[in-house]
């Protein structure tokens, strides 16, 4: 099924091929969502902020007792968050250049990925409290920073694979046109937001 | 001379939707911007009573060196949830909810904010925030002030956790209308409103909301990490765990310094628009008055370390963060000499509105020298803790917020009403309240000087004498709240039509029927000018249907 091929949704507002209209409230959403992403940004700086200033209070880092983590492990996880990114990419390409098919594969390939990535994480943290013992509050203020911080990160990334579910079926339903399809470039857009956030936090936590 | 730009038909500007009918959808569940702020302005003024009465059981307890009034642990109760209900359920919502919400669109010729159902949840955030964080009341209240300094906080009973939540919740509310804001106040003013022709109300709102987005967002961190830690043992300021009570002071006021601008900005637009009007006269200094609000946002999210200077702060940090602190008085300076100006040679007209107005220039130029003081290291060293500060942040909260929010609400009670207040009873108001304020606030600027420490439920008996003034002074001022809100029940019922313009304004929602319609303007007008250069046409076109019985625009399709 071809995106061309889709109703396209007539209204009144419609003038000389514009849709003046959507073109307003499109700009008002990607605005508001910015600025929505942005406040996300801080929420996470604040943390940021918290875990460097406790890290640099004084003692040893990791503190005393604490293994080191598995950064090899990480670096595969974060391929796959990237590779990700990269499919979300091509799937709102193809969605704009009315290809169904290779839009709806690569959707679900980012779909997938996302669900590695959090099997991935589920994977550290089970590691990290059998086998290491560290745990969210039983571990000073490594087990606070990392468990807050990687898992403010992992409930982004569900809260991610939850929305692009619901942007498969609603393009599937026809919710999307071929020229209008905001719910699929806000989807692109938090997607982008979440992988970005992981560049800080794999630097921060497993490289520095 | 910039041209208007011309108006083009099918977008939002022409998107009108039927008013709604029944009375949920109307006025409960509304999504009509100018419901929402009253709504806001209701739920405010409840918690303006209830957190005020908090406040006279604090002024009864210090009628007497050694208290009485109410235990001793009641007490740090009490001044905690009048502190954390003034800032957050009080004046925030009254600024930006209440008159940001009512105002602002009007002004910029919008019909709506951006997102209406996002402004509805916003608000009805905000009065289950308000019970949230009274309830806390009901397990043991927190004890440690609004600030909620760890590791007293941490030690606390149950309803500092439900505090940390009620805060997480209004701040949340915060965050989404400052959004909201952001984006009606960037992309959906009336054409030819370019930005430097914006009512100066309109610049404060610009300036507060990315405040009100990205502070309020830091203080959520904080809170959540309060909270994992009070209720989970997670370890982020407990210094035997590792933690550092310091992290939470940089965190806590990382957002707090830059919230008293959020407290402070709209008040500072409301006056900028109700001094010219009353003095008849163009505002001095438009450019200066706007931008200096975008630098006072800006400076404030450098100076939040100089409520550390006695926490363990760094000395090197301490000369930085004094004098970014001294230099934020230069645009605040900037303002009031603008102010000044503008009613240099005016034909003043002393209503109400005007009296607050320049009790509140008088009143928060007072609290602003105070804060140089404080902000100075070698004196704050001698001054923090003390009931200096207490004088100092009641000057710019009371005698500038407060005063702005009273200002605001006596010059636009008559467009959300339609009905004009009692002058003679605003009058009343007006002097009693700022004898009481003074008589309440003014002593404790020497009793700080002497050493009396705050947030104590006894005292020195040495200090009994002003704090008997103070408290018998709060009585007065709680008796001209009084009066104000006799004012208000009159004037709905009894009070004069107001018609459209009874001051003689010239921002645009002056120039429609009050209250205005559903849909605010009939014709989405068209800007040529400043709206402050009196004896000059007005400088809108498309406004001539506002004020006939010309038809309501046609709602566009349904859904």
């Amino acid at each position: 099924m071809a995106v061309a091929s889709l109703p396209h949704q007539q209204t009144e507002h419609v003038e000389g091929g514009v849709d003046r209209f959507y073109e307003e409230t499109r700009d008002l959403r990607l605005t508001g969502f910015l600025f929505f992403l942005f406040s996300d940004v801080v929420l996470f700086s604040a943390f940021i902020f918290a875990y460097l200033y406790l890290r640099n209070s004084g003692q040893s880092w990791p503190p005393p007792g604490i293994a080191r983590l598995d950064v090899a492990f990480a670096a595969w996880n974060s391929v796959v968050l990237f590779g990700s990114g990269a499919t979300m990419h091509y799937a709102l390409e193809n969605w704009k250049h009315g290809n169904f098919n290779k839009y709806a594969g690569f959707l679900i390939a980012t779909i997938v990925l996302g669900i590695a990535f959090l099997g991935g994480q589920a994977y550290e943290y089970t590691h990290l409290y059998f086998v290491d013992k560290i745990s969210w509050a039983g571990s000073g203020i490594f087990g606070a920073s990392f468990f807050t911080l990687t898992g403010m990160h992992g409930f982004h990334v569900a809260v991610g694979v939850v929305y692009l579910t619901v942007l498969l079926l609603q393009s599937v339903h026809g919710v999307y046109t071929k020229e209008k399809h905001f719910g699929l470039t806000a989807g692109t857009l938090y997607w982008h937001f979440v992988d970005i956030i992981w560049v800080v936090l794999f630097s921060i936590f497993y490289l520095i | 001379m910039a041209v208007a730009a011309t108006h083009v038909g099918g977008g939002i500007a022409d998107h009108v939707h039927p008013e709604p009918q029944g009375f949920i959808r109307r006025y409960v569940f509304s999504i009509d911007h100018k419901i929402i702020g009253i709504q806001y302005l209701i739920t405010g003024f409840i918690f303006l009573v209830l957190a005020g009465l908090l406040a006279e059981v604090i002024r009864t307890q210090l009628m007497n060196a050694n208290g009485g009034f109410v235990s001793n642990n009641t007490y740090n109760e009490v001044y905690s949830i009048h502190g954390s209900a003034m800032v957050w359920l009080v004046v925030i919502p009254l600024m930006t909810g209440a008159f940001g919400n009512f105002v602002m669109p009007l002004q910029i010729g919008a019909r709506d904010v951006a997102f209406p159902w996002l402004n509805m949840v916003s608000f009805w955030m905000f009065p289950v925030a308000g019970l949230m964080l009274f309830s806390s009341f009901l397990m043991g209240a927190p004890v440690a002030g609004w600030t909620e300094y760890p590791p007293m906080s941490l030690q606390g009973e149950a309803g500092t956790s439900m505090w940390c939540a009620a805060i997480f919740l209004v701040g949340i509310s915060s965050t989404l209308t400052g959004m909201n804001f952001m984006v009606t106040i960037l992309k959906m003013r009336a054409p030819g409103m370019t930005l430097t022709r914006m009512p100066l109300f309109v610049w404060a709102q610009l300036a507060t909301a990315p405040l009100s987005m990205v502070a309020t967002t830091a203080l959520a961190g904080a809170l959540a990490a309060l909270f994992m830690e009070r209720q989970f043992g997670v370890p982020f300021f407990d210094p035997t765990k590792g933690g550092s009570p310091l992290l939470w002071q940089h965190m806590f006021w990382f957002y707090s310094h830059p919230a008293v601008y959020i407290m402070i900005l709209p008040a500072f637009g409301m006056i900028s628009e109700i001094l010219p009007t009353f003095a008849r006269k163009p505002i001095f200094g438009y450019k200066m008055i706007a931008f200096s609000s975008v630098t006072i946002a800006l400076a404030g999210f450098m100076v939040w370390a100089h409520h550390m200077f006695t926490s363990g702060l760094a000395p090197f940090m301490q000369l930085p963060f004094m004098l970014l602190t001294f230099v934020i008085a230069v645009p605040t300076g900037v303002k009031i000499f603008s102010w000044i100006t503008t009613l240099w040679g005016g034909k003043i007209h002393f209503t109400s509105a005007m009296l607050f107005a320049i009790g509140f220039v008088v009143l928060f130029a007072l609290g602003g020298i105070t804060g140089i003081f404080l902000a100075s290291v070698p004196t704050d060293l001698h001054l923090h803790g003390t009931y200096f500060v207490v004088a100092h942040f009641h000057y710019v909260l009371v005698g500038g917020s407060l005063m702005g929010i009273f200002a605001g609400f006596y010059y636009w009670f008559p467009k959300m009403s339609g009905r004009m207040l009692s002058e003679t009873l605003g009058k009343w108001h007006f002097w009693l309240f700022v004898a009481g304020f003074n008589g309440t606030f003014l002593p404790m600027h020497w009793l700080g000087f002497e050493g009396m420490p705050r947030r104590v439920a006894v005292y020195d008996p040495q200090f009994q004498f002003w704090n008997r003034v103070e408290s018998v002074s709060s009585y007065v001022m709680t008796f001209a709240i009084l009066l104000f809100f006799v004012n208000i029940l009159v004037s709905l019922r009894r009070g004069k039509k107001a018609g459209p313009n009874p001051w003689k304004a010239r921002t645009l929602e002056w120039q429609i029927p009050s209250p205005p319609h559903y849909y605010n303007f009939k014709h989405v007008p068209t800007v040529y000018g400043l709206p402050y250069d009196f004896s000059e046409p007005l400088p809108y076109r498309g406004l001539d249907d506002e004020l006939n019985d010309a038809p309501a625009p046609v709602p566009a399709g349904a859904h």
